[in-house]
């Protein structure tokens, strides 16, 4: 259990829809890279640091993958740093990738931070009685893609048992991966029809069903919510009054340091490290009352 | 083993197939153009570029844009000036021509990627579509008279004159008023 996931499922929920949007709606290089860092930072709290540098192995080549495509097609900028076909490959283009890769990029990891800490039973326990066949469905698809790879896992495993795919070959390997993918496709959809019709005999979406988990919004919640909406508000007042606005063509803009938009800058860190704080303060608390027994 | 070399031959053969149809060139390479001399005997024909109606709508212009840098004070980006016609030659030929020897940024769509087979031109001088209102845009004129359609298709001859033109309004601030369509 960590710190940040006990606070009540609607400041969670808030939390992440928030972080989300404006990591999403932007693409200033400073809010970007608070966001990618606060993601990459809470993801390493809650997972271990290991798996983070192992996922890294993904969404590095990912980075790259998305930000050397856009000069190919865009070939705005005042930089051009060699031709391709008679079209220019700009500096700023490249720029604007690299930007739109971490765009990407904080919005994967603050997922990944998202299906560990909101896990489906607080989505249910917050939309269930609202919005009940939505929620469900909703909640199924968050949960998919965990589900998948925890699956994949599972068959690959037995088909190496089975003794299936020992070859060396990376060819062989790949082929053996398609196979299972297959399999998972099917088991995918089973799955899917399975749970739907489990939660129907259980009686969900009928009246006066209790929750499995449930949550009491304490004052600290109220607290935390009051704290995260002028964050979120203070945000997007900085993005709608281009406090917090950024342009890549045809010249790369100068990052402006005026006191508004540090403020600006200083509102839209505090949302994005808020979760790594919480941990990283628990985490000492925790140490100081342990070294005390 | 043996596979996976045959595999990574496969992938090695797309990569190079994919680099040799690509053409790479170096700044300095690409803007050294020959143009060819104007002698007596020779087909011309007239270009201009100019972008004036962006001052009369500075307001609705993108404010990255907003600079002496990428607006000329007097909108012109280019004044009207000759070059030699070859055979065969389309407006959209002529005016590659004359921003390359220019060294003028342009970007275009090229005619295999829209419906009306033709180039279409997306912006000249860091001056896209769209960058001055929803109306915005580039448009050519050849001696006076709107052709309304794609500017490769458009074949050339001895003294004609080319305007290209930015409009903020569909083409009616540059004198285009939209008569053939208003009346079917």
């Amino acid at each position: 259990m960590k710190a940040f996931s006990n606070f009540h499922p609607l400041v969670l929920f808030f939390y992440f829809i928030s972080v989300l949007l404006l990591t999403m709606f932007t693409l200033h290089p400073v809010l970007l890279f608070f966001s990618l860092l606060g993601a990459v930072l809470f993801a390493s709290m809650l997972e271990t640091p290991r798996a983070v540098l192992v996922s890294l192995g993904f969404y590095v080549p990912m980075f790259l993958l998305i930000a050397v495509t856009n000069p190919l097609f865009s070939h705005n900028g005042v930089t051009p740093l060699f031709f391709m076909n008679d079209n220019p490959v700009t500096l700023e283009a490249i720029l604007y990738g690299a930007a739109a890769a971490g765009m990407v990029i904080s919005v994967m990891y603050w997922c990944r931070c998202y299906n560990t800490v909101v896990t489906s039973d607080k989505f249910l326990y917050l939309f269930g009685k609202l919005i009940p066949k939505l929620s469900l469905i909703l909640s199924m698809a968050l949960r998919f893609v965990p589900l998948f790879k925890a699956q994949v896992k599972k068959i690959s495993r037995i088909q190496k048992t089975m003794g299936l795919y020992s070859s060396e070959s990376k060819v062989d390997r790949l082929r053996g991966g398609f196979r299972v993918f297959s399999a998972i496709v099917t088991w995918s959809l089973e799955n899917a029809v399975d749970t739907a019709a489990s939660m129907r005999a259980r009686g969900y979406g009928l009246p006066g069903r209790s929750n499995y988990s449930i949550y009491r919004f304490t004052p600290r919640d109220g607290a935390a919510l009051g704290i995260l909406a002028v964050l979120l508000g203070g945000s997007l007042w900085g993005m709608k009054t281009k406090v917090l606005e950024f342009s890549y063509y045809p010249r790369v803009a100068a990052l402006s340091l005026t006191p508004v938009v540090l403020a600006g800058y200083a509102v839209v860190s505090a949302l994005m490290f808020l979760p790594f704080l919480i941990e990283v303060k628990e985490n000492l608390v925790w140490n100081y009352f342990r070294s005390k027994i | 083993m043996k596979k996976d070399l045959l595999a990574l031959g496969f992938v090695l053969l797309i990569v190079a197939v994919l680099l040799s149809g690509t053409k790479f060139q170096t700044v300095e390479e690409y803007y050294l153009t020959h143009i060819d001399d104007i002698t007596p005997e020779s087909e011309t024909v007239t270009v201009s570029i100019e972008c004036s109606n962006i001052l009369k709508n500075w307001d609705d212009l993108d404010p990255s844009l907003q600079s002496e840098e990428f607006v000329p004070s007097d909108g012109v980006i280019l004044p009207p000036t000759e070059y030699v016609l070859r055979p065969g030659d389309t407006v959209f030929d002529i005016l590659e021509r004359a921003v390359r020897y220019n060294k003028i940024q342009m970007e275009y769509q090229g005619a295999d990627q829209n419906i009306y087979k033709s180039v279409y031109i997306q912006g000249i001088h860091y001056l896209y579509e769209f960058s001055c209102g929803p109306l915005s845009g580039w448009m050519y004129r050849v001696n006076g008279e709107f052709p309304l359609y794609g500017c490769s298709r458009y074949e050339l001859k001895d003294g004609d004159v080319i305007e290209w033109v930015y409009t903020c309004d569909l083409g009616r601030d540059v004198g285009n008023d939209w008569k053939e369509e208003a009346g079917s």
